[in-house]
């Protein structure tokens, strides 16, 4: 009897050590996983169109590892959907902003990296998913093919190259950014567009081109994208255009001037005053506005601390370097642009603060050119909204939600995941170094815009994405750059100080 | 003049440092103690009752000597973050936490024995890429102790004893920071040791009758002061942002009363339960302060609570050299389900256990005991730990934790 309890003991010893004791985790579901259908929502055949946001482009190049946070990527993602882009290795398309290191102020220097990536998916059969060209107008969605007849070289003489690298049209033959789209007898297409009919104007200080898009033309553009894209067939979405005044590329530069201890505003105003000026602060000549002071060959506007301080005047981050040479007897910006020192300017002055050597003009989007830009957005997106309603169209409103984020701003910053945002440049965490694209996490919140929007119309039940799982995507300088110890910075990366 | 400055300073959030948690109080000084679920306070009848119960020597004859070890395998796993539930798992390792008990018998009443033993000696690792490498990639603590003990029996059946605790210790505890807004996680590193920590323990027993058995067992808080330092490796351009250095850090481990019953129900069968209060409330924080002045001081709270263990055993003498043993145990959580931290993912566990004991010959014995130790499934809801730790943002590390954990055990006896 004991013999038998022995061996069973040890039988059920051997089978208790050896029988999988194994995690009994009883939760039996998975994520969902959608195959391109959620709802009524079909996206087995997904198109995006638009321009560098929609292309996936952040600090000012177009990288694969920027390009798969992009919208369409990450929306392609959630529902499981195949999402086909022109990839371009690292380090991208060329001149991608890098952070090489910090002042012992703590300022970023930044560089451009001077290597560029090859375009790794050059041989895919049929066009694209992601149908985003960065530098697109509304124009060039209908009609651009390649570089040479894209709106920028027609009418400003600057080629696009990345038409050629989205549209691959010598080999692909295929047509424009809608013609190719259409081709792939898409379920689902997104459109966003217009950006950039009005990003040109801000961001060249009003200058180049001399005005947004016209309305008229913009309409009839956008209207002709429409009405082909309601007679695909296919689900749209649509979404509208942010306002471009609260981009830190504007934004940045204008506050640190006017906070900036060694720029003492007060003296300068009181010397300009008894100079005999009508008004004080910066000088910049000025296009549209402005005044001659019944003497200069051209026009300057002024634009005091306070009006820096909180953004009536915009300062852009392209002037950020000559910023820093304010107060100075310099020509600096007319010998690095190979220009002209136009009639009547003396560089002997001092610098954007004289009359005679005035703050350049594409440096500047002074308050006539910001209502120019926010009236060409605000009529721009009330085009959109007709579109979208007359042809039953998702509009998702970037507006808005941009409006929203620079608002919480001046309370906080913008929550969302339990993550805090804002505006600011580079520790917003919104934007990239460009100052102009947002980062991947801002893609990410830009695709659950759509995500939002998709739900509601179609009924349909596509999972957000959880922001903190992106990551930030600010690049440093230099792959391998890990090390234990302290930075090694060398002295002329001063030179190249953007701040 | 006039340099633009647009000062960007990067700030690190202080690190949320979740280690020694419950655990971590291994149970595992003996193959006999391990068979029986633990139960061996009231036994106490073998040299490892150095550390069970040190009045438990006045039984024991002659010279004793005791060497064993186990082969402790945890396993883990989190569904998460909500509402994802993707798994994650963590790393396979072994820790094999050793023995070695020595008593001796002066027959006229007094006993004394030395123990070496790991009461804490565990550690957790996760993957350099994982969701929660914020939190934790890797935690390790080990503390040995060697237990002087003298046991007397003041009267027939009733014995004391008294044991003065050296402990020395190290631990470990490694993370990723994200260097937002920038790309690319750096990685911490905190070593510390301590080469001198002391505590005491007394123990009781008493033998009413032939067949009943009672043990009582008090251990005291050892505090320990943890010097090491903290290395980073990160990004060239941050590096000298991140703290590092050295470092020192407290931590007291919990002071535990066990109380024990055995009964010997017949000439064949003993049966034996434990009750083990562990004051967890002592670990309510954990401080590590950097001696740079430039890294600010860190501490997270653990609240931890006061715990209970509760443990049954059965020994079945079914031959002169053989014994079988079977255990039951279970080991409430001492920590909120909001402070729940990979680190350590605590649970409610169960365990179950089966043991021998084979006496070879006169002298020489071998016990063998294997564990299976499962965590209550727990889901965290409302958790207070930050997974993405940087300034002004809090994102809960919500998710599911599973937990088991497979102990084999092997005891050598020999009889001087």
């Amino acid at each position: 009897m004991k013999k038998i309890i022995f061996v069973l003991f040890l039988a059920a010893f051997t089978f208790v050590v050896f029988s999988g004791c194994e995690d009994r985790s009883d939760i039996t579901g998975v994520d969902p996983i959608l195959n391109g259908k959620s709802g009524s929502a079909d996206l087995t055949r997904f198109v995006v169109i638009g321009n560098s946001l929609t292309a996936g482009y952040q600090s000012g190049a177009l990288y694969e590892t920027g390009q798969i946070y992009s919208f369409g990527s990450l929306l392609a993602n959630q529902v499981n959907t195949k999402f086909e882009m022109p990839l371009i290795g690292e380090p991208g398309s060329g001149g991608r902003m890098e952070i090489q290191g910090f002042t012992s102020a703590g300022s970023p220097i930044l560089i451009n990296n001077s290597a560029s990536g090859l375009p790794k998916n050059l041989s895919y059969p049929a066009p694209y998913n992601n149908l985003g060209i960065p530098g697109a107008l509304t124009y060039d969605v209908l009609f651009a093919t390649n570089s040479n007849n894209c709106a920028s070289a027609l009418f400003a003489n600057t080629p696009n190259p990345f038409f050629d690298v989205v549209l691959r049209n010598s080999s692909l033959n295929r047509g424009s950014q809608l013609q190719q789209a259409l081709s792939l007898q898409p379920t689902f297409i997104t459109l966003w567009i217009g950006n950039n009919d009005v990003l040109g104007y801000a961001t060249s200080g009003g200058v180049s081109p001399s005005a947004p898009t016209d309305l008229t033309s913009f309409t009839q553009l956008y209207g002709g994208i429409g009405q082909q894209l309601a007679a695909s067939g296919a689900q749209v979405v649509v979404a509208n255009i942010p306002a471009v005044s609260s981009i830190p590329f504007l934004t940045t530069v204008g506050p640190a001037l006017a906070g900036n201890p060694l720029l003492v505003w007060w003296q300068i105003s009181l010397s300009q005053t008894a100079s005999g000026l009508p008004a004080t602060g910066l000088i910049y000549m000025s296009h549209e506005g402005g005044s001659n002071l019944g003497i200069l060959p051209y026009k300057v506007g002024f634009a005091d601390s306070a009006s820096l301080r909180n953004s009536t005047t915009l300062v852009t981050l392209r002037g950020s370097a000559y910023a820093q040479l304010l107060g100075q007897p310099t020509g600096k910006y007319y010998r690095d642009f190979n220009l002209t020192v136009p009639l009547g300017v003396d560089t002997t002055q001092l610098f954007g603060f004289h009359p005679q050597n005035p703050f350049p003009d594409i440096f500047v989007l002074d308050p006539d050119e910001i209502n120019t830009a926010q009236a060409a957005v605000t009529n721009y997106n009330n085009a959109i909204q007709s579109v979208a309603s007359t042809f039953n169209f998702g509009l998702v409103d970037i507006n808005t939600l941009f409006t929203n984020i620079r608002q919480a701003d001046f309370s906080g910053g913008y929550t969302v995941d339990g993550l805090t945002f804002s505006t600011a440049y580079i520790s917003g965490g919104l934007f990239s170094l460009d100052g102009v694209h947002p980062t991947s996490r801002g893609h990410a919140i830009i695709t659950n815009e759509f995500i939002k929007v998709i739900n509601a119309k179609y009924n349909a039940n596509i999972p957000k994405v959880n922001i903190a799982t992106i990551p930030p995507s600010l690049k440093f300088t230099g792959t391998a750059g890990k090390l234990a110890g302290y930075p090694k910075v060398s002295p002329e990366a001063f030179d190249r100080l953007f701040f | 003049m006039k340099r633009l400055l647009l000062v960007f300073i990067v700030v690190f959030s202080v690190y949320s440092i979740n280690v020694f948690a419950g655990g971590f109080q291994q149970n595992q000084h003996g193959a006999r103690a391990k068979a029986l679920g633990g139960a061996f306070t009231a036994l106490a009848n073998d040299p490892s009752a150095i550390y069970w119960n040190g009045a438990g020597l006045t039984q024991l004859s002659g010279t004793k000597l005791m060497l064993g070890t186990h082969l402790l395998f945890p396993a883990s796993s989190f569904r998460g973050v909500a509402p994802s539930k993707q798994y994650s798992f963590m790393e396979s390792q072994m820790f094999t936490p050793t023995h070695l008990f020595a008593s001796h018998n002066f027959d006229n009443g007094l006993a004394i024995g030395l123990g070496f033993t790991q009461p804490y000696g565990s550690g957790t690792k996760w993957s350099e890429d994982w969701i929660g490498r914020y939190i934790t990639t890797e935690t390790k603590l080990q503390t040995f102790i060697l237990m002087p003990t003298v046991a007397y029996e003041l009267f027939d059946g009733f014995s004391l004893s008294a044991a003065f605790i050296y402990s020395f210790a190290n631990v470990l505890i490694e993370r990723m920071i994200p260097q937002y807004p920038f790309e690319g996680d750096a990685n911490i590193s905190l070593e510390g040791d301590d080469s001198f920590a002391y505590g005491y323990n007394f123990g009781l027993l008493y033998k009413p009758t032939e067949w009943l058995s009672i043990g009582g067992s008090f251990r005291s808080e050892v505090e320990y002061g943890f010097e090491g330092t903290a290395t980073t490796t990160g990004a060239v351009q941050l590096i000298d942002r991140f703290p590092k250095g050295d470092i020192s850090a407290n931590l007291t481990t919990p002071m535990n009363i066990v109380g024990g019953l055995a009964v010997n129900v017949t000439d064949e069968l003993t049966l034996s339960a434990d009750y083990q209060w562990v004051g967890w409330s002592s670990y309510d924080e954990l401080a590590v302060d950097f001696a740079d002045d430039n890294y600010p001081d860190a501490s997270s709270p653990r609240d931890y609570q006061d715990s209970y263990i509760i443990r049954f055993g059965a020994q079945y003498d079914m031959l002169d050299e053989f014994s079988a043993m079977a255990g039951i145990y279970y080991d409430n959580m001492p920590v909120a389900t909001e402070r729940l931290n990979p680190s350590l993912p605590d649970a409610n566990r169960l365990g179950f256990s089966l043991g021998f004991i084979a006496r070879l010959t006169k002298n020489f014995s071998v016990t063998g005991a294997f564990m299976y130790l499962r965590g209550e499934q727990t889901s965290v809801t409302d958790s207070k730990e930050n997974y993405y730790p940087v300034t002004g943002s809090f994102v809960p590390f919500n998710g599911t934790y599973n937990s088991t954990a497979k102990i084999l055990s092997m005891s050598l006896q020999y009889d001087f």
